[in-house]
Order: C-alpha cells, then sequence, then structure tokens
C-alpha cells in the first residue's frame, strides 16, 4: 500500500469507528491494533502495548491527575463563592461590571486548574444566577461564562498544554509561559468587548441599584480577602517551580494540597465534597490516560508507517503551498473539525497529525502550542459539538434555551478569532516570557 | 447461558468495583510521594533528596489508571462521540456497542499480549530501569497485566450486558 492509502485508511476507519459511538479510546486503539497487525511485520503486536511504558516513563504527565484533582475540590467545595462576592461589590457600580467581574473570577479560576470544566461549573451555579437576577441580558451572561471558562486551558497550570506537550516533545515550562500574555491579553479583550457593547447597550448589563452599591468601605476592604485565596494557591504552585526549587509535577502535588487544605479549612470538605472529588479525579484521569495510551499507539503507528510523510508531501510538493498558507489552513481544519468532532477527541486525533508536520515546515512548536489550544478553545465553543455547550446546557436554570447558547457565544468567538491573529502576527505575546525567563 | 452470563456479570462487576474503590485513593498516594520529594529537596532539613520517588510516582500512577480504568467504564466516565449515538434509543445503543465493543475487547486482547510478552522478558532477563535507584521492571509490568486483564474482563462484562438488554433479560 502507498503512504497516501496509508492515511487514508488508518484516518477513514478511525472516522467510522468513533462515528458508531464506541468509547473514543477503544475506536482508536483498535485502529491502531488492526493497522499495525495489518502492514507493520515482526514486532507489532507488541507497538499498542509499548505506549503504556511510554505513558510510565513521560513524567509530567502525572500533573494530569492533580489537576483534575485541584479543579474538582474547587468547584465542589463552591470555596469560590466569596470570590464572586470580591467582584460582585467592587465590580457592580459599572454598566456590565459584574460580567467584566465574572471574567476576572474566570481568570483567577484558571489560575488555580487546568480545565474548563471547573471554571464552567463556578460561573454557572454561581455567577450566572446572580447576574440574571441583576437584569443582565442571558445571552450576554451565557457568553461570558463560556468564553472566561474557556481562559482555563490557556492560562496556566493548562492540561491541554501538558498534553500538547508529550506530543510534540516540548518543556511544559515553557508552554505554560507562553500562555500567560495570550491568556491575560484574551481576558483583556473580554472585558473591553463587554465595556463597551454595555456603555452603548445599557440594558445589556444594568448597573446594581443604589441601596445594593451602598456597601461600607469596610465590608469591602474585608472582601477583598478571598482574592488571598486563590492567589496564595497559585504563589504555592509557581513560585517554587519558577525559582527552579520544585519540578513542574511536584508544584502541581503541592498545588493539589493547599487547595484540598484551604476547603479544610474552610470547612467546605464534607464527606459528599471528597467522595465526589476523589471519585470524579480517578474516573477522569482514568478517561484521559487511556485515551493518551490508545492515541500514542495510534500516532506511533500511523508515522511509523509513513502515513504523515504522505500528508506532507501532498500539501508542499503537489498542492505547492508556503508554510503560513498550510498553517492557517491548518487552523481552519482545525476549526472545521472542532465544529462536528468531540474536542478530547480532536485534541488526540489532530495534534499528532499536525505537530510533525509544523515541525517540517520550520515553525516554533512552543508557540503553535498556543495557537493551537487557541483553536481547541474555539472548538470547544463552537456547535453542534462543544463540550461547553453541553455543559452549559446542564448546568444552566432552564430559562436558558440551547439557541441562547449558541447565538450567545458569537461575539466572543469573534473575539477569540481576532485573539488567535494576533498571537499569529506577533509570536512575541507568546514566546517573549518563557525566552526571557528560560534564558537567564 | 443467560444465567451464566449474570454471574459473569455480576462477579466481574464486583471485583473491578472493589478494586476500583480502593485505587481511587491512590491520587493521595501519589501527592504524598511527590510532597515527600519536594520536601527532601529543603536544603536546611538536610534530607538526602530521594532517588526512588519519581519513578515511585511513575509506577502508581499506571497502577492508579490501569487498575482504576474498569472502575472508570462502570461510571460512565469513558467519553463516547455521541453525533449519532446520543440520538438512538437504548436497543439501537445496545445493538452497536454489542458489535462495536469486540473491537476494544480486541485492542485490549492485543495490549494484554504485548504486556505478558514484555513482563515475561522482564522477568527472564532481571531487567531493571536505567536509573540511579534501579529498581526491578517485572512487578510494575506484571501490575500492569493485571490491569489489562481486570479491563478485559470489564469489556466482556459490557459486551454480556448489551446481550442481555436485546434478550430483554435483567441485568
Amino acid at each position: 500500500m502507498s503512504y497516501e492509502m496509508i492515511a487514508l485508511f488508518m484516518f477513514a476507519s478511525m472516522m467510522l469507528m468513533l462515528a458508531t459511538g464506541q468509547r473514543v479510546f477503544g475506536a482508536i486503539g483498535a485502529v491502531a491494533s488492526v493497522s499495525a497487525l495489518l502492514l507493520w511485520g515482526t514486532g507489532s503486536s507488541d507497538l499498542p502495548f509499548s505506549a503504556v511504558m511510554k505513558v510510565m516513563k513521560w513524567y509530567p504527565l502525572l500533573t494530569l491527575p492533580m489537576f483534575i484533582f485541584m479543579g474538582y475540590v474547587l468547584s465542589e467545595s463552591k470555596i469560590a463563592d466569596d470570590l464572586y462576592r470580591m467582584f460582585h461589590v467592587w465590580m457592580g457600580p459599572v454598566p456590565g461590571g459584574l460580567a467584566i467581574g465574572t471574567i476576572g473570577l474566570m481568570v483567577l479560576v484558571s489560575a488555580m486548574n487546568g480545565l474548563s470544566v471547573a471554571g464552567m461549573a463556578i460561573g454557572a451555579t454561581i455567577a450566572l444566577p446572580e447576574l440574571l437576577r441583576r437584569g443582565y441580558d442571558k445571552r450576554m451572561v451565557t457568553g461570558v461564562v463560556q468564553a472566561g471558562s474557556s481562559l482555563g486551558i490557556l492560562v496556566p497550570p493548562s492540561v491541554v498544554l501538558v498534553l500538547y506537550a508529550m506530543i510534540a516533545r516540548q518543556p511544559v515550562g515553557q508552554l505554560w509561559l507562553a500562555g500567560v500574555f495570550p491568556g491575560l491579553m484574551m481576558a483583556a479583550m473580554f472585558i473591553i468587548y463587554i465595556a463597551v457593547r454595555c456603555r452603548l447597550q445599557p440594558h445589556l448589563g444594568p448597573v446594581l441599584p443604589i441601596e445594593e452599591r451602598t456597601v461600607p468601605m469596610a465590608e469591602k476592604i474585608r472582601l477583598l480577602g478571598a482574592g488571598i485565596l486563590p492567589v496564595g494557591i497559585f504563589a504555592a504552585m509557581i513560585v517554587p517551580f519558577i525559582s527552579g526549587y520544585t519540578s513542574l509535577v511536584e508544584s502541581s502535588a503541592v498545588g493539589a494540597m493547599t487547595a484540598f487544605l484551604a476547603a479544610v479549612v474552610k470547612r467546605r470538605m464534607t464527606r459528599e465534597v471528597f467522595e465526589v472529588s476523589v471519585r470524579q479525579t480517578l474516573a477522569i484521569s482514568c478517561m484521559f490516560m487511556w485515551i493518551i495510551v490508545a492515541a500514542l499507539g495510534f500516532g506511533a503507528v500511523f508515522d511509523g508507517l509513513g502515513a504523515v510523510r504522505a500528508i506532507d508531501n501532498l500539501f508542499t510538493e503537489q498542492l505547492g503551498l508556503n508554510p503560513w498558507m498550510i498553517l492557517i489552513l491548518m487552523q481552519l481544519s482545525f476549526l472545521l473539525m472542532g465544529t462536528f468532532l468531540d474536542d478530547t477527541a480532536m485534541l488526540v486525533i489532530v495534534a499528532p497529525l499536525y505537530v510533525p508536520l509544523v515541525k517540517v515546515l520550520g515553525f516554533d512548536l512552543i508557540w503553535y502550542g498556543v495557537l493551537y489550544t487557541i483553536t481547541t478553545q474555539i472548538a470547544y465553543m463552537t456547535p453542534p459539538f462543544g463540550y461547553n455547550l453541553f455543559l452549559m446546557r446542564a448546568m444552566a436554570p432552564p430559562e436558558i434555551s440551547l439557541k441562547d447558547i449558541y447565538t450567545s457565544i458569537i461575539p466572543f468567538v469573534m473575539v477569540m478569532i481576532l485573539a488567535l491573529s494576533l498571537v499569529m502576527i506577533f509570536p512575541q505575546i507568546a514566546l517573549w516570557l518563557p525566552q526571557t525567563i528560560y534564558a537567564r | 447461558m443467560i444465567s451464566a452470563m449474570q454471574t459473569y456479570i455480576k462477579w466481574v462487576d464486583q471485583l473491578n468495583y472493589r478494586v476500583g474503590r480502593v485505587v481511587m485513593y491512590g491520587i493521595f498516594l501519589m501527592v504524598a510521594i511527590l510532597l515527600w520529594s519536594a520536601i527532601t529537596k529543603i536544603r536546611f532539613l538536610e534530607l538526602n533528596p530521594s532517588l526512588w520517588t519519581l519513578e515511585m510516582a511513575q509506577f502508581a500512577m499506571v497502577g492508579y489508571y490501569l487498575l482504576g480504568g474498569p472502575y472508570s467504564i462502570q461510571l460512565k466516565a469513558n467519553i463516547r462521540m455521541d453525533l449519532f449515538y446520543g440520538s438512538w434509543s437504548d436497543r439501537k445503543k445496545a445493538w452497536f456497542d454489542a458489535f462495536t465493543v469486540l473491537f476494544l475487547v480486541f485492542y485490549l486482547g492485543v495490549l494484554l499480549y504485548g504486556a505478558i510478552d514484555s513482563t515475561v522478558y522482564s522477568y527472564e532477563y532481571k531487567q531493571r530501569t536505567p536509573s540511579a535507584w534501579r529498581p526491578l521492571i517485572w512487578p510494575v509490568k506484571a501490575m500492569m497485566v493485571a490491569g489489562i486483564f481486570l479491563m478485559l474482563l470489564q469489556a466482556v462484562s459490557e459486551f454480556f450486558k448489551d446481550i442481555l438488554k436485546l434478550r430483554g433479560a435483567t441485568v
């Protein structure tokens, strides 16, 4: 079989298997095993298992269960309530202020965990009902919560960047640092959008009524104390890491422990919270790990059989495109796939396909990691398939329809595409921080 | 035949549930190992940085997700692409699953074969990991074999459940 045929065969059979609705890891793993046995030759039956060994030896993967645990502790124990109060009181008097505050809340939550799920849970259960009660436009509010929670995978710590790092063989620390400024920039762009929109159309985000605005200054100052929690957890995790004192993985364990202790001290670690956090951590970690094992097996076979070369050849030789056009095409196809593929599946399918190609084209893989993550964020949110959309549906109050959720994200997706283009045109937005810190 | 399947499902699900409920607390084992590793680096305590923590944490992680895998299937945590699947009736889902789960069984079978092969090799040659600690690798691989085997048992149990559903019997 020619390289092109192998690529086509493996890709098509995987899509077919996924479409049957079998568990993603089973679908990918089965295609990998069958292709290995049919096409590889000696040693092929050991290929899928060698992925298990690869996963074991890949040390940074240990951060995955740590951050998942942290995320569940934070969202289940509801220690973010105070944080929301802080933004509520301080930002309430500004038009659209509560929505702006929610973005701020999301940035802080993102800095404490690596998935978008925790931000979504906190946003949908704490911020959303409050904002609706204050007469905020429901589409504005759902959009804010979804866009804000997607920051979770860009602002460090980020689980998506850990997975990307594994596939691209790049240092996680640098990738995380590269995510800082694009993440903050995107948050700032969301805030500008909300502020401008609410100034032009004040009914979308009314200011708080006078009686609610007059909070004594002492109370305001006291509430600022709530901000210490996320800053403290983030600092406990990041400071020893940046100063080279603990490794990335040890830092994540420190973070998990700090979050757990914070919940205990605040008396929020009930038996039920404990049970749900521990059980869900196992469930979600296993889900991720098994997909990674299957995808690594798939990637090894796919790459080993020369399929990546076939795709590269197709783009550069036969279509005669220059690297930038290919890069833009890749991001576009990525967005397109994001509309009908599940996001985790996309992560493991697209990355092994595209990353080697990006490398061949001579682009910086750290920089591409950031582009990749922003594109994933957008794909998370675009219908009909977005993990966030379904989570939102499950968590949002009944008066918000699926149509509201779909339309609410449009302006935010446009802001994100703008951010993506900015990072593409000015790579220094992402690369300045890691280069400065690692140059020392 | 049906009662044999029911017995199998009962035993396997019970076994994997028990294993999963114990392994679930492995998250604290991993945290503890990593924290210990961080503590030994504090200079004024004058402890020798441990040689074993890094690998021990990796072994714990492998045990965590391989032995915990079957329980995660019971919890229905393993995502599916539900573009079509999500809108099907329970019966149609069972029909499709009954076929496609065999692919999962096949994949796990290949994994198990590779795992056993590799474990036997490591045992015969007394293989050690290339690190300063140098532990024997076969006990870890034996644990992998156990985890993949339990996963295989669970996948077959899921297959039986679909068959029973289609035959209209209670699971």
